[in-house]
């Protein structure tokens, strides 16, 4: 075995242990953990593949900025923080059946490809490439990316915004 | 890649698109400045009037040489270019609608909800013009995300914020079943740009990823269908329809639907005809097309079935568009020359048909605040003329001869039998699902004809609405009377072969 393989599997499990655990932990802050856990092995998972720059994103991004705007959205609003699931076990058991056949289909799939020499220059200024890609080849869906975030922001104010003022106003 | 290149396309075509960005910026920040007493309604034209300047630049661009910017990132041939007449004229039926739309203390966000639906327009002008992966899942997402956000500003209905919610979620697994499925054709070809996909993808050797790519196929149509809302992830569209505002629920049902149908024929058909199917000589698609057929199948019967039995009626047109969607799928089985065509003249068929029954819908349920089947109980014998017109929706929804449903359906009729192989089995199943839905569609018009009514209250028509009916009525009896003339028209301006690299 070699160490990228070994490093390969001990991400994945992880990324996979961090799933299982955000679906069966009760309280909400250690679903939150366990999500890290998988957004951190993700990024790890990137560096395997060479692509450095995506995977400080994901730190950044998933594991700093959602999380921690989940935290506040969790903190900030009245619920109950422990979730009662109830099993039905013929549900489960239909759908890990369904889980264990797509993953079998998957992997026999996959195994059949033979993707040729494994690429040796990905590495070579891959943050610089992004850029360049993104700022000539892909303006496009990059400005329209611009207009989505506007979307969502527009979004989030109106729906999340307290009408209680507006509505005395109009009386 | 320096400025010269970058200057050197032709940035002019993407007019339309710019029209649309540029009324939404405008809305929004006139939004935010303007005096909070100034009636919102105004935006609600200005809108209208841009939705006018871009099917002008539209119009003038018919005949154009295929083009494209950036390695196919914006892209203009006939397939974008007709199709996206089609989005434009609905968003602007829907606009129409949405000046007129009153239901008391529900719409605060009147501003708001113009330059949204300027930006799901413009995200789904981008799904039909392009031939990029990257840009078509923006498109996709910026018309989603628009639509989640539409769907929740009845704030006070639970109906509302649970409609907002399953979309959401709904639409959040089937855009990870998309990219899931695009991830392995981008794996598979090493590229994003649907022009060198489809080169490369019949490079493949059979015994060398074949089974991979039938699964990239089934990921990706699966996730599709949730914006056409085909089984299997049609569950979302009743509740969405009936908590959403009636003019959104009209925009999903058409603007989204149609959108919906364009990014699955862009997709599946610059990549998978071209690639090796599983059989010898066949294509990918060719293979995968029984797959297709069945979910065709199983949404025309659930659709009308289920439809029997509803009592409200923006369920009972949630059921009647997952129906619809059904038959837009059989000339895309059928794949016949017509395909194109047929779907084309259906989904404008059930543009007008649909955006006028629910205009009359908005009129009935705001006057009598429900939404009952029963809100129409002796309209002709209160408004004669939005009865008669409401007939024509509905017999043009059922497909009765002199509608433009009719010619609709029989176009897409002909394809599946003349196809080859003949689909006989789904053209059988089209036939006796079109039966079924008599029941509903004349049931409605039992109401209205039949029963006697309950009130004499006069009922308000207000202009946009009532623009929006009588056109639809209109185009839905010329083309029912007259499909010549569009049809030929379609085919000496729009030349579907440009679709192709």
């Amino acid at each position: 075995m070699s160490g990228e393989l070994f490093a390969f599997l001990v991400l994945a499990l992880l990324a996979i242990l961090g799933g299982i655990l955000m679906l069966n932990l009760t309280k909400v802050i250690h679903m939150l953990l366990s999500l890290v856990l998988t957004f951190l092995a993700i990024a790890g998972l990137y560096v395997l593949l060479s692509a450095e720059f995506v995977a400080i994103a994901q730190v950044l991004i998933y594991s700093g900025a959602i999380t921690i705007i989940m935290i506040f959205g969790i903190m900030l609003t009245r619920h109950n923080d422990t979730q009662k699931t109830k099993g039905n076990r013929t549900r489960n058991m239909v759908v890990g059946a369904g889980v264990v056949l797509f993953f079998f289909t998957m992997y026999f799939s996959i195994n059949q490809v033979s993707f040729g020499d494994q690429a040796t220059s990905l590495h070579v200024e891959n943050t610089k490439q992004i850029g360049i890609e993104l700022y000539s080849k892909y303006i496009i869906p990059f400005e329209l990316m611009s207009v989505v975030l506007l979307v969502s922001l527009v979004g989030a104010i109106i729906l999340a915004k307290r009408d209680d003022e507006e509505e005395a106003e109009q009386k | 890649m320096d400025m010269e290149t970058l200057l050197s396309y032709e940035w002019s075509m993407m007019a339309p698109e710019f029209t649309i960005l540029i009324i939404a910026t405008v809305l929004s920040l006139v939004d935010l400045f303007a005096d909070k007493k100034i009636d919102r309604k105004l935006f609600g034209w200005f809108g209208a009037a841009g939705i006018g300047i871009a099917l002008f630049f539209l119009f003038s661009q018919i005949g154009h040489e295929p083009a494209m910017i950036l390695a196919n990132t914006y892209r203009l041939d006939a397939f974008s270019l007709s199709f996206k007449i089609l989005l434009l004229i609905g968003a602007l039926l829907v606009l129409l609608m949405g000046v007129s739309y009153e239901a008391k203390g529900e719409l605060l966000y009147r501003g708001e909800f113009y330059y949204l639906l300027m930006s799901a327009l413009l995200g789904a002008m981008m799904m039909a013009s392009s031939a990029d992966l990257i840009t078509l899942f923006v498109g996709l997402e910026l018309l989603s995300i628009s639509s989640y956000i539409l769907a929740g500003t009845r704030k006070k209905s639970t109906q509302s914020n649970e409609a907002a919610m399953k979309y959401v979620i709904n639409g959040g697994i089937s855009s990870a079943f998309t990219l899931f499925g695009l991830s392995y054709i981008y794996g598979l070809t090493g590229s994003t740009n649907l022009a060198d996909i489809s080169r490369e993808i019949s490079n493949i050797a059979p015994e060398n990823g074949l089974v991979l790519l039938s699964v990239a196929f089934i990921l990706t149509f699966v996730g599709l269908a949730f914006k056409i809302s085909t089984v299997p992830f049609q569950m979302w569209a009743p509740d969405v329809y009936q908590g959403a505002p009636i003019p959104v629920t009209v925009f999903l049902s058409v603007v989204s639907k149609t959108a919906g149908f364009v990014i699955i024929l862009r997709v599946l058909l610059s990549v998978f005809p071209f690639a090796q199917g599983l059989e010898a000589n066949t294509s990918l698609l060719q293979s995968m097309m029984i797959f297709i057929s069945v979910l065709a199948g199983i949404t025309m019967i659930a659709g009308n079935t289920v439809a029997l039995k509803q009592r409200n009626i923006k369920r009972l047109f949630a059921y009647s568009s997952i129906a619809h969607a059904g038959y837009l799928l059989v000339p895309f089985v059928a794949f016949s020359e017509m395909m194109f065509e047929s779907m084309w003249f259906y989904l404008a068929a059930y543009l007008l048909m649909n955006i006028g029954a629910f205009a009359v819908i908005q009129v009935m349920s705001e006057h009598s605040h429900s939404e009952d089947i029963s809100i129409f109980a002796g309209l002709f014998y209160r408004r004669p003329w939005m009865a008669v017109m409401m007939t024509i929706f509905l017999l043009s929804l059922a497909g009765i001869p002199g509608t433009a449903g009719f010619i609709g359906k029989l176009n897409i009729f002909i394809g599946a039998l003349f196809s080859d192989p003949s689909r006989y089995i789904l053209a059988a199943v089209m036939m006796g699902t079109t039966v079924i839905s008599y029941f509903y569609y004349f049931g409605v018009m039992a109401q209205m004809f039949m029963r006697p009514s309950g009130s004499a209250v006069p009922i308000r028509m207000p202009v946009g609405v009532t623009i929006a009916m009588v056109f639809c009525a209109a185009g839905t009896i010329t083309l029912g009377l007259f499909p010549g003339v569009v049809l030929d028209f379609f085919q000496t301006q729009f030349n579907f072969a440009e679709m192709f690299y």
